[in-house]
């Protein structure tokens, strides 16, 4: 296959050898070469088409990559917003973090976790106050490698969030962390690391929100989650941008023995998602609920790419992705289990269920399987449909107009997906968000 | 463990037609791919100025493409495409009676075991021994039905406007490689047209066999159903072992018109060295139906993927795979099914075991256009696994632009389990027994779909491979 030519500088002048210095030179050494790196390899990488598998059905071009420039930190002088404020507020919380653009702009953390060593700070402080520690995993996970919009993000990234919970420590209330964007035509980068060590305990809720853009910005996140022996870690990304933001999401999750590592990903906002989403599971008797609902409408575009690897025995994933699609909304569903030789006994399920609401909307799914041992259980399933006309007519023949039936019923189709989620108070703000949606 | 014991023995892999008859072809092309080779297959044909054309067409289409990346390893049959006959032809003229056929080629087909079925109950038969129709015969009551069941050549000699309409309108050269390396060296194959509103019970049958070493043997079969007629056909293939690669790319295409109802049946069984790639696809009209079973056992490594395109309202497709793959063996194998009418229904049904290294990969499209209002649509597949090292994929791919479509798929993996066996067992079974009822039950929703004769020698193959399997 012809490998297109592509530099940096072809797709964005923004996007440069230049910014990656001036990130390199304002942190920790070591940090700088490894974005010093990230750009090579970046630069090295064919920019996906869709002859790729994993891009046959989003055109890079959809991302307008060209049109950005780039969100740089502005330190102190960062204006915070009163909504960005507002996503936080009201919600039980053992720790916020709150991104505006390029910047991490607050942090908050019990100090009751603190006292109990519990790290929650920027992962650019972290990287010189606690070096060896994100040395040893930043970019383990997701690194250059992962594809080509990771090494954009690991030579670029400003916006990090570092979590460090150590040995036995349960955190009772979720670990809130808000990423806000106050205009269109800017680029941003952010990250986050988490490390569960064995035995820890944490929610944790990524939350995207702004304002609608009339002219798109980018937000090319990465996110590092490592759930140690025992350790559990429910992970949840609720991505509410506003019309005209591109996301791009690079997600890996690591479970140890016996580690419960669960991950839900909402797409309701935003025109394009793109997420990639990796779970491994190294440990015998690792299990990963992996649960995801995107709602689209008025030509979104929401693109999952998930993978289930299961290198050890006795593991266990169950992977449940569900969307309703209105308009000229398009989901894009792909995804991968794969168990390796020698992951005997695994348990390894799969559900991709769509509902297509209009007559232009667009449902492309490939649930796919690759088994390389033999004692094991592994099943999945993708429906398309619509939504069924005896539930609608029951509902109706009660009193209830259509439209109204309607929603009910879909809600009851996200309802097996929200009801899987061990967080009553999220489950909640989720429930209220996709009300909102709905209208 | 003794569920190893067991399982040691089920062994397709020693081929059980593994002999070789004297080769004396009458005509052989050079070896190697070029267009000299392709003017001298149409001139020895005597084909009209326009195959030709088509044929040096498909040929530049064939050289433009790139080998696919995916599916299967390909690497192997790249390496050995120069050493490739791509045109052998064994006899001068079309043989009518069984008995002017050589003794030698019959031989080659009493070892196959197909006389019985063939001489006694069909009488219809365009069996294909190396690249060309050999044995040919009708039955009268057919030819008074103005059914025309031919080879290929003669399809395109006997009638060639019927023949020019539909040739290559279901697979054109540029829809893959293969399929362009087919249309510009096909050879044998059958011409088949079945008029309206006939019906026909017995199924019309073609055996056929690549023999000469490094020939490859390129098919191509034409299919018309005519409005509200019913017929089915019934292709099986064995080949004999070589120790250098083989190649076998052929070309089925079939309409089904209006209200009509069609059945194609291959059991394919070559030989562990051979690539088998094949496109196989049915423009499925109005009310129309029809169905694919296709049975995958031999080869090195089958690409096959029969299609259904439902081109008329209401038409329907149903595809029944089962595919077995064992030490070496990669089956490649799947369905597909587009919907471009309103109210198409299609069924997919697939059922794979793997054994030993054996790998066997599901790929499917189900496809709904935009406007093909109310299609329906159902796939399942289920694969079992033998031993440690065998392998399974999945790959389905649904892509729906149409709302009111209704579409679902399904995929389970599992391996015989040490319940079932205990089951049976503790009913006074052997163990041998009890996995060759485990196996037949798994593959018994498609085996039963199978004319007679080929349900049995599935069944006999699954049982022969569990003898033996004690000690």
């Amino acid at each position: 296959m012809a490998v297109m030519e592509t530099t940096a500088e072809s797709v964005n002048a923004a996007f440069s050898a230049e910014a990656v210095e001036r990130r390199a030179t304002s942190g920790a050494g070591w940090l700088g070469e490894l974005r010093r790196e990230a750009w090579d390899v970046y630069e090295r990488t064919p920019m996906p088409t869709t002859a790729l598998e994993e891009w046959r059905y989003t055109e890079v071009a959809q991302l307008e990559l060209e049109r950005y420039r780039l969100a740089e930190p502005k330190g102190e002088s960062v204006a915070v917003p009163e909504e960005a404020r507002a996503v936080l507020e009201g919600k039980a919380a053992s720790g916020t973090v709150l991104q505006v653009d390029g910047d991490i702009v607050e942090v908050t953390l019990d100090e009751s976790l603190r006292a109990k060593g519990v790290v929650l700070m920027p992962l650019a402080d972290a990287a010189e106050s606690h070096a060896e520690l994100v040395r040893e995993y930043l970019g383990r996970e997701v690194g250059a490698d992962f594809n080509k919009f990771a090494a954009l993000n690991g030579a670029l990234w400003t916006a990090g969030v570092f979590l460090y919970v150590p040995r036995g420590v349960r955190i009772e209330q979720p670990i809130r962390v808000a990423r806000w964007l106050t205009e269109g035509g800017i680029a941003v980068f952010g990250r986050t690391l988490i490390i569960a060590e064995d035995g820890a305990s944490i929610d944790y809720v990524d939350e995207f929100q702004s304002p609608d853009f009339d002219q798109p910005s980018l937000s090319c996140g990465a996110v590092e989650v490592v759930a140690k022996n025992a350790a559990q870690v429910h992970y949840v990304a609720l991505q509410r941008w506003g019309r005209g933001v591109k996301h791009l999401s690079m997600q890996k999750t690591h479970a140890g023995r016996d580690a419960d590592l669960d991950s839900l990903v909402v797409n309701l906002g935003g025109d394009l998602a793109r997420v990639d989403l990796h779970a491994w599971l190294d440990g015998p008797g690792a299990r990963s609920d992996m649960l995801g609902l995107y709602f689209g409408e008025r030509g979104q575009h929401f693109d999952h790419n998930t993978r289930q690897d299961h290198k050890a025995d006795h593991a266990n994933s169950d992977l449940l992705y569900k969307g309703a699609l209105y308009e000229e909304a398009r989901a894009v569903f792909r995804g991968i289990i794969r168990v390796h030789q020698g992951a005997q006994q695994t348990d390894a399920y799969q559900t991709n269920r769509n509902l297509l609401l209009s007559p232009n909307a667009r449902a492309d799914s490939l649930p796919n399987l690759e088994i390389e041992a033999d004692d094991v259980k592994c099943s999945h399933g993708a429906t398309v449909g619509q939504l069924d006309e005896e539930e609608l007519f029951y509902l109706m023949a009660r009193g209830i107009p259509r439209k109204q039936a309607e929603r009910l019923v879909v809600f009851g189709f996200f309802g097996e997906v929200l009801q899987r989620l061990p967080m009553p108070a999220v489950v909640q703000e989720l429930s209220e968000a996709i009300a909102a949606k709905i209208g | 463990m003794p569920k190893n014991e067991t399982i040691a023995g089920l062994d397709l892999d020693e081929y059980k037609y593994g002999f070789v008859t004297q080769d004396k072809p009458v005509f052989k092309a050079q070896k190697g791919l070029s267009e000299e080779v392709v003017r001298q297959i149409s001139a020895h044909k005597e084909e009209p100025e326009w195959m030709l054309k088509f044929r040096l067409k498909a040929l530049e289409i064939y050289n433009r493409r790139p080998m696919p990346q995916w599916g299967g390893d390909l690497s192997g049959l790249e390496q050995t495409m120069d050493e490739i006959y791509f045109y052998l032809r064994p006899q001068e003229k079309m043989e009518r009676s069984w008995d002017d056929v050589p003794q030698e080629i019959k031989d080659t087909f009493e070892k196959l075991g197909i006389p019985e079925a063939e001489r006694k109950v069909l009488a219809g038969v365009g069996a294909q021994y190396e690249s060309e129709m050999v044995y040919h015969s009708l039955k009268k009551e057919w030819e008074e039905k103005g059914i025309i069941f031919d080879s290929i050549e003669d399809g395109l000699k006997n009638h060639p406007e019927l023949f020019r309409e539909h040739f290559a309108t279901v697979v054109p050269p540029q829809d893959n490689k293969f399929a362009a390396l087919n249309s510009a060296v096909w050879s044998g194959g059958s011409f088949v047209y079945i008029p309206k509103g006939v019906k026909v019970d017995t199924p019309l049958q073609a055996y056929f066999r690549v023999n000469a070493e490094r020939m490859g043997q390129f098919e191509r079969t034409l299919i018309i159903v005519e409005e509200g007629a019913q017929a089915q056909y019934i292709e099986g293939c064995t080949a004999p072992v070589y120790s250098t690669e083989s190649f076998h790319s052929g070309v089925i295409e079939i309409v089904v018109k209006p209200n009509a109802r069609f059945r194609y049946v291959t059991i394919q069984n070559w030989s562990n060295n051979m690539y088998n790639l094949v496109t196989q696809r049915a423009l499925v009209h109005e009310d129309a139906t029809m169905e694919w079973i296709d049975g995958n056992l031999g080869s090195k490594l089958t690409m096959k993927y029969p299609s259904c395109y439902l081109v008329g309202r209401g038409a329907h497709g149903s595809i029944l795979s089962i595919a077995y793959a064992g030490d070496g063996q990669h089956q490649d194998t799947g369905g597909k099914v587009v919907h471009a009418a309103p109210h198409t229904t299609s069924q997919i049904i697939s059922k794979s075991i793997s054994k030993g290294t054996g790998r066997s990969s599901y790929r499917g499209l189900c496809k709904v256009y935009d406007g093909a209002e109310r299609a329906k649509s159902n796939v399942e597949c289920d694969a079992l696994l033998i031993d440690e090292t065998s392998r399974t994929d999945t790959f389905p791919y649904i892509e729906i632009e149409e709302d009111s479509a209704s579409v679902g798929h399904e995929a389970s993996v599992s391996k015989v389990g040490a319940e079932q066996l205990f089951y049976l067992m503790s009913r006074g079974m052997s163990e041998d027994e009890a996995m060759a009822m485990v196996v037949r039950g798994f593959i018994e929703p498609v085996a039963k779909e199978l004319p007679l004769e080929y349900a049995v020698e599935l069944n006999r193959l699954i049982e022969l491979e569990m003898e033996g399997s004690v000690g």
